[in-house]
């Protein structure tokens, strides 16, 4: 079964979230489409696990409680409980998961279209499924146009790369500057 | 005439750098002619995201770009078709004048990049960074417009920038980029501004409303192929007028400093504005128009709102254009002064005198012919301004200084409504502002 990621985004803006998740709730929502696919899903220790590898910026709970968000607002569950194998491990899976949405906040993935759609492509990624009327090469294609993940290192490469040419050209006026006094020589 | 309130001029004169852009500049009319005979929309669209891919590049080499962008959870690679733009932030006049000079990217060292000033006509001053090709952009696009109006440029034509601003500002300088022809500029406040243009014999001429009245009240003048008026109020009057005494095209276009040209209204229908796509895209079904830049640039321009009023659409126009038209443009709000003899000038003319104020901080109101109040927000040591003022009124035709009262105000009374209306008259004339 496909991800239709056009419908689940028509469904989710049909049932916008009014107030968040408690953390235990999104958790609990999260296992039971585990539990769905006959999977087990992450202990409790498996979840302390996962939070305290969390290096977002304290983002972890907020992704948590996003994705329960999609998982009871759209068909995300039914298709992943579908698309889920047997031999997948819950824990390596999320594990995954968080890592690739690492900089998204939940308002990010709630007002901004782009990063909704890389969120559920890359769930879709994490389950090894594949998205509706797409060939997995133009899916993956795809997923790296939207991922922010690898614009942020490029932007603050472009901006180091940017500042060392400023500081270049600031110098090289010094030292122009300094050519033409040492030129001059001394008068009074 | 008073010259002393001319602004002070930088002319360029390294004319010998226009020439190695010759083949960008005829690239870009082709541009231009191929993307007004694409019948089809979605061919025109793929067009056009393909020059998308330049707007990326430009983005993330801009620091303003780059934090904006962050702040809000997007990055350039976002930006894939003209369908994503409505999902990125719009960038105002203001913020530009903020935010200017990290607005750019890093010009290339040997780019020759200038600052320029608008004049605040359409809101408060904004410093712009041009590169070469921007400043030579007019040039490439006036290409464009002589295929549409069917002239043909004979060798080393010559082009006149006819100007009516009381300034009266006037030079001379090659102009490499168009086969080896001169630019004058010519003013017609100087005694000899005819036997300048009999002598010039210009096959091109750019003016303003206020210019154009000049020269239909001429005789005897040279008939230029091709006359050209800065999308100021160009009233029907006007318009039959130059029909009678001028029997070539005029074209009508829409430009701002920001940006360079936009559109040019159609030679067959009135109030339509043909969209210069692909060197710039207008946000089509908007109330305003919302531009951002599809041609290389230092300045990469991404939903910039000029804070003009209109509406564009898809159009397949009688006059054989195809693609995208402005319709509703309300750019300026028209306004005519009159003059102690009658006469009825463009109270935009005055713009540039209050260049370093912003328009919503005066309001300048014609009370009687020879009554003016100029309304100031901060009305300290108007000495100076009250002077220029003045100097520019008797260059427009009071030859006695008119009466001129300078009232401080607060900035709220000014304000009336989104467009700034900062010239008034009480003198009841068709098409005015009162």
């Amino acid at each position: 079964m496909d991800f239709d990621i056009k419908h689940i985004r028509k469904q989710l803006a049909d049932t916008p979230l009014v107030s968040p998740y408690p953390h235990d709730l999104s958790v609990a929502i999260i296992c039971d489409t585990f539990r769905l696919a006959n999977l087990r899903p992450p202990s409790r220790q498996d979840w302390t696990v996962l939070e305290q590898r969390d290096r977002g910026a304290g983002l972890w709970k907020e992704q948590v409680m996003m994705l329960a968000h999609l998982l009871t607002a759209t068909e995300l569950r039914a298709t992943t409980a579908a698309t889920l194998r047997p031999n997948m491990d819950a824990t390596t899976l999320l594990q995954r998961f968080f890592t690739e949405v690492e900089p998204l906040t939940a308002e990010m993935i709630r007002s901004n279209v782009f990063r909704l759609e890389e969120f559920l492509r890359k769930w879709v990624h994490a389950v090894e499924g594949r998205v509706k009327d797409e060939a997995p090469q133009q899916s993956a294609a795809r997923l790296k146009q939207l991922d922010y993940r690898t614009a942020l290192q490029e932007m603050q490469r472009a901006d180091e790369a940017r500042k060392q040419e400023v500081e270049r050209r600031k110098q090289e006026l010094q030292e122009a500057a300094l050519r033409a006094t040492e030129a001059r020589g001394w008068r009074e | 005439m008073d010259a002393r309130v001319a602004p002070r001029a930088n002319i360029r004169r390294d004319t010998a750098s226009q020439r190695p852009h010759v083949p960008w500049a005829e690239s870009i009319a082709a541009g231009l002619s191929r993307l007004a005979a694409v019948p089809r929309e979605d061919e025109a669209r793929a067009l056009l995201d393909a020059r998308l891919e330049w707007l990326r590049g430009a983005l993330l080499a801009s620091p303003y770009y780059v934090r904006r962008l962050q702040q809000v959870g997007l990055h350039p690679g976002d930006l894939q078709s003209l369908q994503d733009l409505r999902h990125f932030p719009t960038l105002e006049r203001t913020g530009l004048a903020l935010h200017w000079g990290e607005v750019s990217a890093l010009p290339s060292e040997d780019e020759g990049c200038v600052v320029v000033r608008s004049s605040g006509s359409t809101g408060e001053p904004v410093r712009v960074v041009r590169d070469r090709r921007d400043c030579l952009h007019m040039w490439a696009v006036l290409r464009f417009w002589l295929e549409r109006a069917e002239v043909a440029l004979p060798p080393r034509p010559r082009v006149v920038l006819l100007d009516a601003l009381p300034g009266g500002l006037e030079y001379s300088v090659r102009l490499p980029i168009l086969q080896d022809g001169a630019l004058h500029r010519v003013s017609v406040l100087r005694g000899d501004a005819r036997e300048r243009l009999r002598r010039v014999s210009p096959t091109v001429v750019f003016s303003d409303p206020e210019g154009l009245r000049w020269w239909a009240e001429q005789d005897g003048l040279p008939v230029p192929g091709l006359v050209l008026s800065s999308a100021q109020h160009l009233s029907e009057a006007l318009r039959e007028r130059l029909a009678r005494v001028l029997p070539v095209p005029v074209l009508n276009y829409y430009a701002t400093t920001e940006t360079g040209p936009l559109a040019w209204e159609c030679f067959r229908s009135t109030g339509h504005f043909h969209v210069l796509a692909p060197d710039v895209w207008l946000e089509p079904d908007q109330d305003e128009v919302v531009v951002t830049r599809l041609r290389p640039s230092v300045l990469p321009l991404l939903r910039y709102r000029p804070a003009d009023a209109g509406t564009v659409r898809r159009d397949a126009c009688a006059c054989g254009f195809q693609g995208w038209t402005l319709e509703g443009f309300g750019g300026r709000g028209a306004c005519g002064f009159t003059t102690p003899t009658g006469r009825s000038v463009d109270a935009w003319a005055l713009a540039w005198v209050f260049k370093h104020h912003a328009l919503r901080a005066f309001r300048l109101t014609q009370l009687a012919p020879t009554h003016f109040e100029l309304e100031l927000v901060d009305a300290t040591e108007p000495g100076p301004l009250r002077e220029r003022l003045t100097g520019a009124l008797r260059n427009l035709g009071w030859s006695d200084a008119p009466r001129l009262d300078v009232r401080a105000v607060s900035g709220d009374s000014l304000v009336t409504g989104t467009k700034p209306l900062p010239f008034r008259t009480r003198i009841p004339r068709e098409g005015n502002h009162t």
